[in-house]
C-alpha cells in the first residue's frame, strides 16, 4: 500500500474526566509514508497531541484510554504490543520530540548524559562509543562545542539549544519515524527557522518519516508533503500541501488560511474564525464545526459528514462537497 | 562486556563499585555475626556503610562538581546560623568519634567524689564526719579532674556527656536514615503507581499518622525491650510518614513534567524512570527533611530515656537528665548540662536544615 510505514486506523482515545468523557480522538485514520513529512494541523484541543501520544501509547492512564482502532507498524499493531516490545520501539524505531524544551530535560543530569541514555538503552553501546555517537549527533543538530556542552546541565542551555539536544536524543538510534509535537512553538522565529532546517535535512538525507504537529499553518508550508487538518478529534480535511493551500475545501481550513498574514495579497485585516471549539464532552450531534460555520446546511445538524474524496488523496469531511 | 552490562544495570561504574563494597561489607558482617562471633558490634558495620554512602554519594559528587559545590556553599554561607550549626555538628561528630578514647569510663562510680560541681562553681555538700558522727556542711569547689563535675554516684559528667553525644548522633542518624528510606520508597511508589495502590499506601500512611507517635514508641519499646537497636528501629519505623507525604507530593508534580514523558517516549522502563528521574529530583527535599528530622529523633530518644524506657546499658543524655532531676536542688549541673547539650544539638540541626533548604530552593534568591 503506497509504502506506508505507519497506518493509523479508526483511532479512538477518550479521556475519562469528572465532568464526562472527552472524545479527544474520535475515529482518526491516516497513513504515514516513508520519507515524507506529514503535518497534523489544528487549534489547541483538537486532538493533535492525543493522536501523537496514542501512537506510542503514551497517553496517561487514568484519565486517558485508547478505546479502539489500530496503529500498524510493519504489520504489528502497536496498540496490542506488550510493554517490553513497546519500549524497544520507543526511541529506537519511533522517536518523539515535545513542545516545551524547557521542561523536557531532566534538570539533575547533564545534557550529554541524557542524549546518551537512549543510545546505551537501545544500541547497547558502552560509555565511550556512546559518548562519541552523542558528540556526532550534537554536531549534526548544530550544537557548537559539543564536547564542552555535553557536561552542561539543562539550565545552562538556551531554549533553542535544549530543543536541539532533545532532537539529538530522539535521533540517537536512527529512528524510522520521528513524531514532533509542536517542536517550534516555544521558540522564537529565527531559532524556529533553524530547527525547521534540521527537520528538512533529516527528511531529505536520512529518508526519515516525520509526523509534525503544529497549530501554525505558516510553519507547515515550508516542510510538509501532506497536511491533515484536524477539528474536534476528527479529520476535517487531508491532502497534499498544494491541495490544502491552493484548493482548500473545508470551511474550517478556509478559516485557518484566513488567519494567516500574507505578503502577496493586500488584506485589510486577518479574519479569525468566530466562536470557540465546542466542548468535546458533549459535542453537537452533527458536524462538530457547524456552530461556527457560515455555510452550514440543515443536514450538518443531523449527521456527521463522512470523508468525501475530492481527488486522489485529497479528502474532506463536509457536506458542501458531497 | 559482562562487567559493562552489570554496570549498566547499576547505572554506572560508581554504583557498581559501591554495590560491590556493600556486598563485601555484608559478607564480613555475616561472617562476624555467624562464624567469628561478634568481634565488632553491628554499629561498626553501620558506620562503615554510612561512611561508604557519604563518600560515594556525598563527597565524590561534590568533588566532581566543584563549581556546583562552591555555589551551594556560597548560598549556605549566607546563613550565618547555618554555618554555626554546621560547625557545632562537626564538633559533635568529632567528639562522638574521638571523645570516648580521651575521657574516663562514664560508668565508673566513685562515691567519695560524688556531686562535685563543674569548674568555677562550688556547692554545699553534707559530708558525714566519722569523728563526731554528725553531718557537716562544707563548700566543695569544682576540680579540673572533673571539669564538668560528677553525678550522685561520682561518675564523671564530661565522660557521660561524651558518651551521650555518641548515642544521640547514632540514634539521630540511623533512625532518620531508616525513616527517610521507607518514606522515600513509599512516596515515590505511591506517586508513580497512582490509582488504588496510591490510595492504599497513603491511607496506611494516614493511619500511621493518627497513632500518637510517642505512645506507639513506648508501646514498641515495652514489647521488645529497651535495647538501643529497638529504639532506633522503633523511631525509624514510625517516623517516615511526613517524608512519605512530602516525597509523594513532589513526585506527583514531577510525574507530569515533560521530561518523564520524554524519557518514556525514548523507551525508558518504569524502574529507570523511578530511579533516574523521580528519586534524584526529590533528593534535595529529602536531604532537607532529613536534616530537620534528626533533632526530633534525638529528642524522642532522650524523652524515652528520661521516662525510663531507654536502654539502661548506655549512658545517653536522657538517662543523665533523668538521674539529675532528682537532685535538681542540690546538684543542678547533673540535669542542666545534658539539657544544654540537647538544646544546642537540636538548635544546630535546625539551623543547618533551614540553611540547606534555602540553599536548595532556587526560588529564594536572597
Amino acid at each position: 500500500m503506497n509504502n506506508a510505514i505507519l497506518q493509523i486506523n479508526e483511532l479512538k482515545t477518550y479521556f475519562f474526566t469528572r465532568l464526562g468523557v472527552v472524545k479527544a480522538v474520535d475515529g482518526v485514520s491516516f497513513d504515514l509514508r516513508k520519507g515524507e513529512c506529514l503535518c497534523l494541523v489544528g487549534e489547541s484541543g483538537c486532538g493533535k497531541t492525543a493522536t501523537a501520544l496514542s501512537i506510542l501509547r503514551l497517553v496517561d492512564s487514568p484519565p486517558g484510554r485508547i478505546m479502539g482502532g489500530a496503529v500498524m507498524y510493519h504489520g504489528e499493531d502497536l496498540l496490542q504490543s506488550t510493554g517490553a516490545r513497546l519500549r524497544q520501539i520507543r526511541g529506537n524505531r519511533i522517536a518523539m520530540i515535545f513542545q516545551d524544551p524547557q521542561s523536557s530535560l531532566n534538570p539533575v543530569f547533564t545534557v550529554g548524559d541524557q542524549i546518551m541514555e537512549p543510545i546505551r538503552l537501545h544500541l547497547k553501546l558502552g560509555q565511550r562509543p556512546a559518548r562519541e555517537r552523542a558528540l556526532s549527533l550534537m554536531a549534526q543538530v548544530g550544537i557548537p562545542q559539543a564536547k564542552e556542552r555535553m557536561k552542561y546541565y539543562p539550565h545552562q542551555f538556551s531554549g533553542g539549544m535544549k530543543q536541539r539536544a532533545m532532537i539529538a536524543a530522539a535521533l540517537s538510534c536512527d529512528p524510522e519515524i520521528l513524531i514532533a509535537d509542536e517542536p517550534t512553538t516555544a521558540l522564537d522565529t529565527t531559532i524556529k527557522a533553524q530547527i525547521l532546517d534540521i527537520f528538512r535535512d533529516l527528511k531529505q538525507q536520512k529518508d526519515m518519516s516525520i509526523l509534525f504537529i503544529t497549530h501554525d499553518l505558516g510553519t507547515v508550508a515550508g516542510i510538509a508533503d501532506r497536511i491533515i487538518v484536524m477539528y474536534g478529534g476528527r479529520i476535517a480535511e487531508a491532502g497534499s500541501v498544494l491541495d490544502i493551500f491552493d484548493r482548500p475545501k473545508h470551511p474550517y481550513t478556509w478559516g485557518l488560511l484566513n488567519c494567516l498574514p500574507t505578503i502577496s495579497e493586500r488584506r485589510e485585516k486577518m479574519t479569525p474564525i468566530p466562536g470557540v471549539i465546542p466542548s468535546l464532552i458533549d459535542p453537537p450531534q452533527g458536524c462538530i464545526f457547524y456552530p461556527r460555520c457560515q455555510w452550514h446546511m440543515p443536514v450538518c445538524q443531523e449527521k456527521r459528514p463522512e470523508e468525501f474524496v475530492i481527488s486522489g488523496e485529497h479528502i474532506v469531511a463536509c457536506y458542501l462537497h458531497k | 562486556m559482562a562487567i559493562r552490562r552489570i554496570s549498566d544495570i547499576f547505572g554506572g561504574r560508581r554504583h557498581l563499585l559501591f554495590s560491590g563494597l556493600l556486598l563485601v561489607l555484608l559478607f564480613v558482617f555475616l561472617l562476624d555475626l555467624l562464624v567469628i562471633d561478634h568481634i565488632f558490634g553491628p554499629f561498626v558495620y553501620f558506620y562503615l556503610f554510612f561512611t561508604l554512602l557519604i563518600i560515594f554519594y556525598g563527597i565524590y559528587p561534590l568533588y566532581v562538581n566543584r563549581r556546583l559545590t562552591r555555589y551551594y556553599w556560597e548560598r549556605t554561607k549566607r546563613h550565618r546560623l547555618a554555618v554555626i550549626g554546621l560547625s557545632f555538628i562537626i564538633f559533635l561528630v568529632a567528639v562522638a568519634i574521638l571523645g570516648p578514647f580521651l575521657t574516663q569510663d562514664p560508668t565508673e562510680v566513685d562515691f567519695p567524689n560524688k556531686n562535685l560541681p563543674p569548674v568555677g562553681f562550688s556547692a554545699e555538700q553534707a559530708i558525714y564526719d566519722r569523728n563526731t558522727g554528725n553531718f557537716i556542711t562544707t563548700e566543695t569547689p569544682g576540680t579540673w579532674h572533673h571539669p564538668l563535675g560528677t553525678d550522685d554516684k561520682g561518675r564523671d559528667m564530661l565522660a557521660m556527656l561524651v558518651s551521650g553525644t555518641r548515642i544521640s548522633l547514632q540514634v539521630g542518624l540511623m533512625a532518620t536514615l531508616i525513616a527517610i528510606f521507607i518514606g522515600l520508597i513509599m512516596g515515590v511508589v505511591s506517586a508513580y503507581l497512582g490509582g488504588w495502590a496510591d490510595n492504599a499506601l497513603m491511607r496506611f500512611t494516614d493511619i500511621m499518622m493518627t497513632f500518637p507517635f510517642f505512645l506507639l514508641l513506648v508501646f514498641i519499646v515495652f514489647i521488645f525491650g529497651p535495647s538501643l537497636w529497638f529504639i532506633i528501629l522503633a523511631i525509624g519505623l514510625t517516623g517516615w510518614t511526613g517524608t512519605a507525604r512530602l516525597v509523594r507530593s513532589e513526585a506527583l508534580s514531577l510525574r507530569t513534567r515533560d521530561f518523564i514523558m520524554a524519557s518514556k517516549s525514548l523507551g525508558a522502563s518504569d524502574r529507570r524512570i523511578v530511579f533516574r528521574h523521580l528519586i534524584p529530583n526529590v533528593l534535595s527535599s529529602v536531604i532537607v527533611i532529613a536534616t530537620l528530622s534528626i533533632p526530633g529523633v534525638i529528642l524522642a530518644e532522650a524523652a524515652l530515656s528520661f521516662i525510663g524506657l531507654g536502654d539502661p546499658t548506655v549512658t545517653s543524655w536522657g538517662l543523665v537528665l533523668h538521674a539529675g532531676q532528682r537532685s535538681l536542688d542540690t546538684a543542678w549541673w547533673i540535669a542542666v548540662e545534658p539539657g544544654i547539650m540537647l538544646f544546642l544539638t537540636v538548635l544546630a540541626f535546625n539551623f543547618l536544615g533551614d540553611g540547606i533548604r534555602d540553599a536548595f530552593d532556587p526560588r529564594s534568591q536572597v
